[in-house]
């Protein structure tokens, strides 16, 4: 198994690991945004950027994506590695003012405020990671979102910029969504979801027992779909949140269990 | 409005979803830009999602989503026709029409194009007028060549983009 | 309407075997007897706009009019280089008295030409170029001090051929390489001979040909692929049009023996979307190449099949990137991929993929066929063969030209160029488009070489090369590069993304007289930070313009920051207008024209301009007729 130095700190890791998991497994800290657990690594942000030492010449990598194959030697805290990393959460200071989740992202890597003034008209305190999109397309499988335009003009949004017929309105971009711009909005008049900013709102499914929110009637429908059940059933075994159901459950075995003592 | 034209398109790559930037080509060839209603169709026909073909027409600066002008004035913005006044031709243009480029005048007339580099370098300020390169343009001899254009009227006429209406 | 009345209908059989090639190749040659007169128009970008196919169609129209035993080949050609004094036609009469080169020839011109010349034999004088040192006329281009000291590889059949025409091709010694590859070489001898020649990459990455031909054929995997990248996107650069246009066949020559050496059995040539020409005659190409053979099932009788599609851009230079090319390639916008797994292992679906730029392609027939030390033998140290610029710019001689790796920038710019246009002084030399960067005068002796270019803080680049002037405001260059450039990124990665807009929003207040302090720091950080953490190559020398200028002509940044004025008098605001009262003649056209009254005087007296008022707007300077204006 190749093993991997950080900062002078060494792990073995399996081939084909990227220097991001191996970071991890020695417990160093590398900044990264566009990262996600399910969602293969396409380094867009270039916060993750760390100094790979190939025996006298040395490159800045992206950690979360580079691949492992034998012994690596990486520095995080190096000089060059460091002002990298600054310059682009300045950059992104500049794109997304209005970010706190940024904001404290920065604050944990010491990098105070931006010298950089917002020159973007475009889509503001979106920092196009693109993980939106990517758990929209792979994950759940509706590619309601996508990038339009390209460079600094591009912008995350919804095929002609209308609401998505293809938004189910599960809020997965909102929960994947690491600088809080994409927001899930209950409307309590109309018993809506709405997912701002992509105009799609879906009617939500209520406890018929508490009334407590469950999921979008097109979450039901998705999911329906793949299980391949009459509707109406569906409707019937889902019309209760799953405390209910377990009360309603328990209810009926202790039924049971009064009717045989009988 | 043309029936079939998608799905002639989408054999002709036998139904490639990689060959979708040429199908977008062709389509835009036929139309003369890409109707939105022409690529839901597209969609439903390659079976991809919507989104995935609005991506790619967004993203390439060739592909229109409104119908162009009955000519195609394009201004070459590279740098050797910069540094010879190309600017200075399009912000003419653009004023005595009163378009951007990328616009089409409010007559359908001509769609104004401008692009990075066409190649003929050598005899900068490029103009093409309906893929006629014209050479050493400044100012004035450029809108001479196009207050020469004409807008015809007849139904036949009336360019392709009419017609998909 | 026939280009010629040579009966060329015995022609183009199928072809496998040397010997068949050969024979056809001697049967084309006889057709073209030594009676037979050559009539060559130049169809190349720079011609064609200054009207060269009207007078090519004017040509053939004369020809019509004579009786069979006159024979006369009419051919439009593809760029033959000297784009300043085109149109350009040659006569060529087969004979000893070789060939007459006319230069900014126009349509009434055609009659006399042909009376005179090709039926004739007698020359035109007027329309023969004139060496400005000597004054005297030449005859043929060999004598013309642009073409003398080129060297041509490339660009060898370029203007000399039909290149709608296969058997012009043939005639030539064209596809001889390919049918040498494939019927005695196998393909690790190919691909020996490619890493004997030293051929480093013509699109301007340099990488060395032969070693990525060996790592691709070395790569698993069952389907592979090799790429033309006909993309061309540097502005000031036409060599890949002046190629695909010019000489298409020899690309695909280039490309079969490619994939043959690497085990390819599917190529494409990706050209950009602006360039529907050199779409439509590869296109044309292709279809010959396979009529004769060369292309197809089972090529020579070989078990190797291969062939070519043709794939447009949608107009995208990010595009001419390798990984982001592939993407569109596969159907997606085109957005370039880390390169930590190489494209000679991953690339096009995921399998090896061997992508050259079309001039590389280009020179493997002749490495083929004259051998790879033979190549070697020509260049420098570290940059083999020849390399294809275009020179454009405020240059006398604007053309294409190809020069052995090694000539000073000097030689290439006033021995070849003819020097700076209107005698005006050097400011710099752009090489390498928005990568690149502007080189200054003390660096004129530099010889044209991959590293040496880049040691200077430019690059080779595909071969642009834009001679600016003393007129020239090098910061204004450093503006047009990047916003070129942040138009055409993709977006994807930050640095890109937002560190472009930020040099440019810099540059603009530079430009305005609004600089700061910190600027050119703050500059100098934001493209260090570029070049070290973008995703691909467009970000990574997108500050190549601005840090090259900045070092070469720190003073010229400086008088806009500190003293808001621009010394080249280009950056509106930043310099002033005068009368100059002994040329004035106050006629009193400018005050006429003056949108803000800023102009006074009276009629027959010198005028005067308000500095407090002018608006800086040029009109008056465009409108004198008595150049009595000065910028100043």
């Amino acid at each position: 198994m190749p093993k991997v130095s950080i900062d002078g700190i060494e792990v073995e890791v399996r081939k084909e690991s990227t220097i991001l998991e191996a970071a991890r497994k020695a417990g160093i800290w590398i900044p990264a945004l566009c990262n996600n657990p399910v969602i293969p690594n396409l380094a867009t942000c270039r916060l993750c950027l760390v100094e790979l030492d190939r025996g006298g010449r040395k490159q800045l990598v992206t950690s979360c994506n580079y691949p492992v194959r034998g012994d690596t030697v990486v520095s995080v805290s190096s000089e060059r590695a460091r002002r990298a990393r600054r310059g682009v959460m300045e950059l992104l200071l500049a794109r997304a003012p209005e970010s706190e989740e940024l904001k404290e992202l920065a604050s944990r890597m010491g990098v105070d405020g931006t010298p950089y003034p917002t020159v973007t008209e475009a889509q503001r305190n979106c920092i196009l990671c693109g993980l939106c999109i990517r758990v929209c397309e792979e994950v759940i499988g509706c590619s309601a979102i996508g990038f339009a335009g390209r460079g600094v003009d591009r912008s995350v949004t919804t095929p002609f910029r209308l609401a998505s017929e293809d938004c189910i309105a599960c809020g997965a971009c909102a929960v994947v969504c690491p600088v809080g711009t994409i927001q899930i909005r209950i409307h309590e008049d109309t018993g809506e979801a709405e997912i701002s900013p992509f105009k799609s709102r879906a009617k939500l499914l209520v406890c018929e027992e508490c009334g407590k929110r469950m999921v979008t009637e097109p979450v039901a429908f998705q999911v329906n779909d793949r299980v391949k059940i009459d509707w109406e059933k569906f409707r019937k075994l889902a019309r209760l949140c799953p405390e209910c159901r377990r009360k309603k459950a328990a209810e009926s075995v202790a039924m049971v269990a009064l009717k045989k003592e009988d | 409005m043309k029936e079939g034209i998608i799905k002639e398109i989408v054999n002709r790559y036998n139904n490639d979803d990689g060959m979708l930037i040429p199908m977008l080509q062709d389509i835009q060839a036929e139309y003369g830009y890409l109707p939105p209603e022409q690529l839901r169709v597209l969609s439903k026909t390659l079976d991809i999602p919507l989104m995935r073909i609005y991506s790619i027409s967004t993203f390439y600066a060739s592909f229109r989503h409104a119908p162009k002008g009955q000519h195609d004035i394009t201004l070459c913005m590279g740098t050797v026709c910069y540094l010879k006044g190309s600017k200075q031709i399009s912000d003419m243009i653009c004023e005595e029409y009163n378009i951007e480029p990328g616009n089409t005048t409010s007559d359908r007339l001509f769609t104004l194009n401008a692009v990075n580099c066409v190649g003929a370098c050598a005899v900068a300020p490029v103009m093409i007028v309906d893929r006629k390169y014209y050479g050493n343009m400044t100012p004035e001899s450029a809108l001479e060549i196009i207050h020469k254009l004409n807008l015809t009227i007849e139904a036949g006429d009336a360019g392709k983009s009419q017609k998909s209406q | 309407m026939k280009r010629t009345n040579i009966d060329e209908s015995i022609l183009s059989p199928h072809i496998s075997s040397p010997a068949e090639l050969e024979v056809l190749s001697e049967k084309i040659r006889k057709l073209k007897a030594p009676s037979t007169k050559t009539v060559r128009v130049c169809g190349g970008p720079g011609c064609t706009a200054k009207g060269s196919l009207e007078i090519y169609a004017l040509f053939i129209k004369a020809a019509e009019k004579l009786p069979e035993d006159i024979k006369i080949d009419n051919k439009c050609v593809g760029c033959h280089g000297l784009c300043e004094r085109g149109p350009i036609v040659i006569i060529g009469s087969g004979d000893a008295n070789g060939e007459i080169f006319y230069q900014q020839v126009e349509e009434p011109d055609v009659a006399e030409i042909f009376r005179e010349t090709v039926l004739g034999g007698r020359i035109v004088e007027r329309l023969l170029y004139e060496d400005s040192t000597t004054g005297k006329k030449v005859k043929s281009s060999e004598e013309i001090p642009f073409y003398k000291t080129q060297e041509r590889i490339a660009l060898t059949q370029n203007g000399i051929i039909d290149p709608t025409s296969i058997n012009d091709y043939i005639a030539v010694g064209g596809y001889s390489a390919l049918v040498k590859a494939l019927t005695t070489m196998n393909p690790e001898d190919i691909i020996d001979e490619v890493i004997k020649s030293e051929l480093r990459g013509r699109g301007g990455g340099g990488f060395p040909t032969g070693r990525k031909w060996r790592s691709c054929r070395d790569a698993e995997g069952d389907q592979k692929y090799v790429i033309c990248n006909g993309d061309e996107g540097d502005p000031g650069a036409f060599m890949d049009r002046a190629v695909m246009e010019g000489n298409p066949h020899s690309i695909i020559e280039g490309m079969v023996i490619g994939a043959y050496a690497i085990g390819a059995s599917q190529g494409f040539i990706y050209v950009r979307n602006e360039y529907p020409l050199s779409v439509e005659r590869l296109g044309a190409a292709i279809e010959q190449a396979r009529e004769t053979g060369f292309l197809g099932r089972n090529i020579m009788e070989s078990s190797f099949s291969f062939d070519i599609r043709i794939n447009r851009g949608g107009g995208a230079f990010v595009c001419g990137e390798s990984t982001a090319l592939m993407a569109s390639l596969e159907g997606r916008v085109g957005e370039p991929r880390a390169k930590y797994v190489h494209t000679v292992e991953h690339g096009l679906h995921d399998q090896p993929t061997n992508l050259n730029n079309v001039e590389t392609w280009a020179n493997i027939p002749s490495i083929i066929n004259k051998g790879g030390e033979w190549f070697s033998s020509i260049g420098t140290e570290g940059s083999k063969g020849t390399k294809v610029f275009c020179l454009v710019g405020k240059i006398k001689n604007t053309g294409l030209v190809e020069i052995p790796m090694g000539m000073t920038l000097r030689q290439i710019i006033y021995d070849i160029g003819g020097g700076v246009k209107n005698d005006k002084a050097f400011k710099a030399v752009q090489t390498g488009g928005p990568s690149g960067g502007c080189i200054p005068e003390q660096f004129l002796d530099t010889p044209v070489g991959f590293d040496e270019l880049t040691r200077l803080g430019s690059m080779m680049g595909s071969g642009g090369m834009i001679v600016m002037d003393e007129d020239t405001c090098m910061v204004n260059i450093a503006k047009y590069f990047l916003n070129f450039l942040k138009g055409e990124s993709c977006g994807k990665c930050t640095p890109c993304r937002e560190g472009i807009p930020q040099m440019l929003h810099i540059l603009e207040r530079i430009t305005k007289g609004e600089g700061e302090d910190d600027d050119l720091e703050k500059l100098e950080v934001l493209g260090t930070l570029l070049s070290e953490a973008s995703l691909c190559a467009l970000g990574k020398t997108a500050a190549n313009p601005v840090l090259s200028t900045i070092k070469y002509f720190r003073k010229e940044y400086e008088e806009h920051i500190y003293h808001q004025r621009c010394p080249a008098k280009e950056c509106r605001g930043l310099f002033f207008y005068e009368i100059l009262p002994e040329a004035c003649k106050g006629c009193g056209i400018c005050l006429k024209n003056c949108p803000v009254d800023a102009i006074s005087g009276e009629k027959k007296e010198p005028h005067l301009i308000d500095q407090e008022i002018c608006t800086k707007c040029g009109i008056c300077f465009e409108k004198c007729p008595f150049g009595a204006i000065e910028k100043v």
